[in-house]
């Protein structure tokens, strides 16, 4: 059966004011085009014809642009923490490459700390820095969009704020190490242990060009609460 | 009752509606009219965003099921909703209770003979 034209228009209405991906949108939309074809059904058999039951469904679901509000805040919710925990799980992932590194070309004692040059000391007291505001805004970003939102109330763009700062201090930390991979094959060359050096290098890559993406829709989901 | 008089408890009132079982969005609203002898009438769309929102929390679970040719999100609580409609009730209960003494016409205070 054809659905009636003003539940159609009224879906487009809201549709087009929600970001997200396409999957999220389309679930949305389904639901509410169930809740719709109810409302018109009750109305029909109330009395009304199908096109002016259709009209008084919609009415009834009131403001499309109200609709949008309140699932653009769950939206922005659900993205922020999916990023948030992406973060938190890769992070220690990673770090174990890098720490695989390091053992296996016996970097790391204190006469070698010692001896490295300030800028890459700075460096490594910057890569923990970012760690740390990683699992920071990771850890706020997980806590305030779960069970926990219940005790932890927040405005509702906190949360993707919280997991965009997550995922840039994980560019940060990322690209850190890979300056200090860097720094490590101009000053020691031959030192450093090649295969997990490179698979180490490759996940970093690979998670600051993740990351990056996911910080951006996260600063976009942010946007669209304001 | 508009949305604005409700704000604060539409989260009770909705984990109240689903006690008795679980129900898709447009049951949930017709219930919320019916149980409120159509006092509660807010716009129907505006119910969905906060059933998402008390899932995210734990509240209820959501399933996807499909009758009559037409695919609908069913609700019910969960074990911790449960427990959050207890604890609303009774934050309802003392609220109500506090408001309705204040509200009441003040006795005047018995003259001194």
């Amino acid at each position: 059966m054809t659905e009636p034209a003003a539940v159609e228009r009224y879906l487009t209405e809201v549709t087009t004011r929600l970001p997200g991906s396409a999957r999220v949108r389309s679930g949305i939309v389904a639901e509410l085009r169930a809740g719709l074809l109810d409302a018109t059904d009750a109305h029909r058999s109330a009395g009304l014809p199908p096109s002016a039951a259709a009209v008084a469904a919609v009415r009834e679901f009131g403001d499309p642009g109200l609709v949008a509000d309140g699932f653009r805040a769950e939206i922005a919710a659900g993205l922020a923490r999916r990023v948030s925990i992406a973060v938190l799980v890769t992070g220690p992932l990673v770090g174990l490459l890098w720490i695989a590194t390091a053992a296996a070309s016996h970097l790391g004692s204190r006469l070698e700390w010692a001896s490295l040059p300030a800028a890459l000391q700075a460096s490594l007291a910057l890569t923990s820095l970012a760690i740390g505001v990683t699992a920071c805004g990771a850890l706020f970003g997980i806590a305030v969009t779960g069970r926990l939102s219940r005790w932890v109330l927040v405005r509702p763009c906190q949360a993707p704020t919280a997991a965009a700062v997550a995922g840039f201090g994980a560019i940060g930390a990322d690209a850190l190490g890979l300056a200090l991979l860097a720094a490590g094959l101009a000053s020691i060359p031959g030192r450093l242990s090649p295969v997990p050096a490179a698979a180490a290098a490759a996940a970093s890559i690979v998670r600051i060009l993740l990351a990056r993406r996911a910080a951006r829709h996260c600063l976009a989901a942010r946007a669209s609460l304001t | 009752m508009r949305a604005e008089t409700l704000k604060g408890h539409l989260d009770g009132i909705l984990l109240a509606v689903l006690e008795p079982g679980p129900r898709h969005g447009y049951a949930i609203m017709e219930a919320l009219r019916e149980r409120s002898n159509g006092q509660v009438d807010l716009p129907t769309g505006t119910i969905y965003p906060a059933l998402h929102r008390l899932e995210r929390a734990g509240l209820i679970h959501a399933t996807w099921s499909a009758a009559a040719g037409r695919r609908r999100r069913v609700y019910e609580l969960t074990p911790a909703g449960r427990a959050a409609l207890d604890t609303e009730r009774s934050t309802w209960h003392e609220f109500s209770a506090a408001v309705t003494a204040l509200l009441q016409p003040a006795r005047l205070a018995a003259s001194p003979s």
